[in-house]
């Protein structure tokens, strides 16, 4: 049964949806207005809009050596673990959805529960391994470990993806005269290409934002922009909120950046589609 | 030649038996239809013919050529799906022509070969749209130009018509025999519809339980069927059956069942005496009879009466067993009258009662 809509409700329902909006919104733009504003200005007991902005907190940050490494690592690494994902996660979801075998079942299970465990539960056998090989604190080793991660994720979120593309649709393929490979290429990947964004998005937001893993792995040439960012609040009883709010707004930037280039990609196809 | 041979067929799914022993030879340009009650591999042979199911044993051939290894592309057939499987990100043009894409077959070709199927199925003024734009009849009208334009030696579909609606379901069959008229390429078409397997085929292609219980064409199948299974799945309504004890009265046959007993020349069957059959009748077979008519009867009080339009179905009771008659509509009696029919025995069927085979000489 369809109820008029009656306006009160409509009203409340809109009233929700703003809250909600609001809470998620607000704190992300305060944070944003704290990095332009000096230390007095923020610590105040009336929280101020009105203010003179400043870049100073902006400039400090960008002019650190430890900011500037902390964030080439972490695009580095970050970069180079999705793009492994991808090329390497991508197929393997596609075998696994369409050609399953017996093994099939334990592979997902086994991709599954590398989310499942406990971060440190990974890391610190993860740590000792590198320490063996003789490459702890490298980026090399943090681009592994982190291809491990985006894998992982990439397969568990792009398997379902593979099986909801119709499998008619494939095979009108092969009687269409393609191979295996073709039909992956131009009709797997298009069709599922949705979702398949989807999830390469979500693997690179996850090690993008990975932190335990990275204080593991790291002692020095190798912290990523998240551990840069955490010790800058750590200097004591005098926090320098202007600048830990520039860093976080710098470590929010690139996946913001990300999502922000998929979906227009994404849009693009679309519209495509549509004319 | 013949276009499709299957010798001794065999596909079974691990310890699953689907197909069992099948033997069928489809002429060129022959239209056969497989008809089936569910899950009796009519799918399952038709994707084995376009290698889609790898064949657990035996051989098909399909002009001449065993393909058991070969690939879906290099058979040279093209197959229509039942849900229609257009690629949902290209547009029409692309879908039909990705086929001949694949061929390389140079461009200015494709555009002149799609723009000629697309015109003779009155699909030029979606050419540029997406799957998802269309309509369910468009989009199977799609599905068959990419099946068209490969110009392939045998044409498969599988429930092509299903998905779509009762009206739009009769215009595409009048198009689809159409079709086969003008290009008279050899077709395999599965469907559980009747009437389709019935305006359609050249010859039906009975399955059950991955087994062929009869091939013939269609008035074959509906004249002659040669068992109980047929003669009970092709016929809407359903043929009435009766059990039937066999005897002798001097020249002629009796078959008794109960009370009644019918009297009968037997002269197009293989009759014994004592021997159990079952006696077949289709519901427009039976005729009101007169009041005073004597002969073979079919007495009852009609408890049913379904309004067929033209048409109603009135079903009786006889020693326990449905009746059905259809009669036509202005001479349709009142619920609860008594009704007697009586039968020609030329409309008469019987089978054995043990073995189901028809007792009608061959
Ligand atoms: N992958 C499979 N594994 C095991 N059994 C299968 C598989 N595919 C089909 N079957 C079985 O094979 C039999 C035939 O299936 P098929 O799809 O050919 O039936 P059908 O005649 O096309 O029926 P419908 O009219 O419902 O489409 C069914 O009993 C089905 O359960
Ligand atoms: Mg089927």
């Amino acid at each position: 049964m369809r109820r008029p809509r009656t306006g009160v409700g409509r009203l409340l329902g809109k009233a929700v949806l703003a809250f909600a909006g609001f809470m998620a919104v607000f704190p992300l733009l305060w944070t944003a207005l704290n990095s332009l504003k000096n230390n007095v200005d923020i610590i105040t007991r009336v929280p101020r809009v009105v203010f003179t902005p400043t870049l100073a907190n902006i400039s400090y940050i960008l002019g650190r050596d430890s900011v500037l490494t902390g964030l080439y690592n972490s695009v580095v690494a970050c970069g180079v673990a999705v793009l492994v994902g991808v090329v390497l996660g991508l197929p393997a979801a596609y075998a696994v959805a369409r050609y399953p075998n017996r093994w099939a079942g334990d592979i997902q299970f086994f991709v599954l529960s590398l989310r499942f465990l406990p971060p440190v539960a990974v890391a610190i056998p993860l740590m000792v391994i590198w320490l063996q090989v003789g490459l702890y604190d490298t980026l090399a080793a943090l681009i592994v470990t982190y291809s491990l991660l985006t894998i992982s994720v990439i397969m568990w979120l792009a398997i379902p993806a593979f099986q909801a593309v119709p499998k008619e649709v494939e095979e009108a393929a092969f009687v269409d005269g393609y191979g295996a490979y073709s039909v992956f290429w131009r009709i797997a990947l298009p069709v599922a290409a949705r979702s398949l964004a989807g999830a390469v998005a979500f693997s690179f937001v996850l090690v993008w934002n990975e932190f335990l893993i990275a204080l593991m792995l790291s002692s020095s040439n190798a912290k990523t922009l998240p551990i840069v960012a955490s010790e800058l609040s750590q200097q004591g009883m005098n926090v320098p909120w202007g600048i830990l709010n520039a860093s976080v707004v710098l470590l929010s930037l690139p996946p913001l950046l990300f999502l922000g280039v998929l979906s227009g990609f994404l849009n693009s196809v679309f519209r495509q589609k549509k004319t | 030649m013949s276009a499709i041979v299957c010798s001794h067929v065999d596909k079974s799914y691990g310890a699953t038996s689907v197909i069992r022993d099948l033997n069928l030879s489809i002429e060129e340009h022959e239209f056969v239809v497989f008809l089936g009650p569910s899950g009796c591999g009519k799918s399952t042979l038709l994707r084995m013919l376009a290698g889609l199911e790898d064949i657990s044993g035996g051989e098909i051939s399909i002009g001449g050529t065993v393909v058991n290894d070969l690939d879906p592309g290099d058979r040279g057939v093209a197959m229509v799906f039942q849900n229609y499987a257009l690629y949902p990100h290209m547009t029409i043009f692309d879908n039909i022509a990705f086929g001949l894409k694949r061929q390389n077959v140079p461009k200015a070709e494709i555009r002149q070969r799609v723009g000629a199927v697309s015109t003779t199925l009155g699909l030029d003024p979606y050419l540029d749209r997406k799957p998802a734009e269309l309509s369910g009849g468009q989009q199977q009208r799609v599905a068959i130009a990419r099946a068209m334009i490969k110009t392939p030696k045998v044409f498969l579909f599988d429930e092509p018509l299903s998905n779509l609606d009762a009206k739009l379901r009769n215009h595409m069959r009048v198009e689809i025999a159409r079709l086969h008229q003008s290009l008279n390429t050899t077709t395999v078409y599965v469907t559980h519809d009747q009437l389709e397997a019935m305006t359609l085929a050249d010859r039906i292609v009975l399955l059950r339980d991955g087994r062929i219980e009869q091939i013939g064409s269609p008035a074959e199948i509906y004249e002659r069927p040669g068992n109980l299974f047929v003669a009970g799945f092709i016929g809407t309504p359903n043929m009435n059956f009766i059990d039937v004890t066999i005897g002798r009265d001097g020249d002629a046959w009796t078959l008794t069942n109960a009370g009644t007993v019918f009297t009968i020349s037997g002269e197009r069957f293989r009759l014994q005496q004592g021997e159990r059959a079952v006696l077949g009748i289709r519901p427009p077979d039976l005729v009101a009879a007169s009041p005073g008519a004597s002969g073979n009867l079919l007495e009852g009080t009609a408890d049913l009466i379904e309004f067929h339009g033209n048409d109603a179905l009135v079903t009786f009771c006889l020693g326990g067993k449905e009746i059905s008659a259809l009669v036509p509509s202005r001479a349709c009696p009142a619920i609860r009258a008594d009704v007697r029919y009586g039968f020609d025995e030329s409309s008469l069927h019987l089978f054995d009662a043990q073995s189901g085979m028809s007792l009608r000489r061959q």
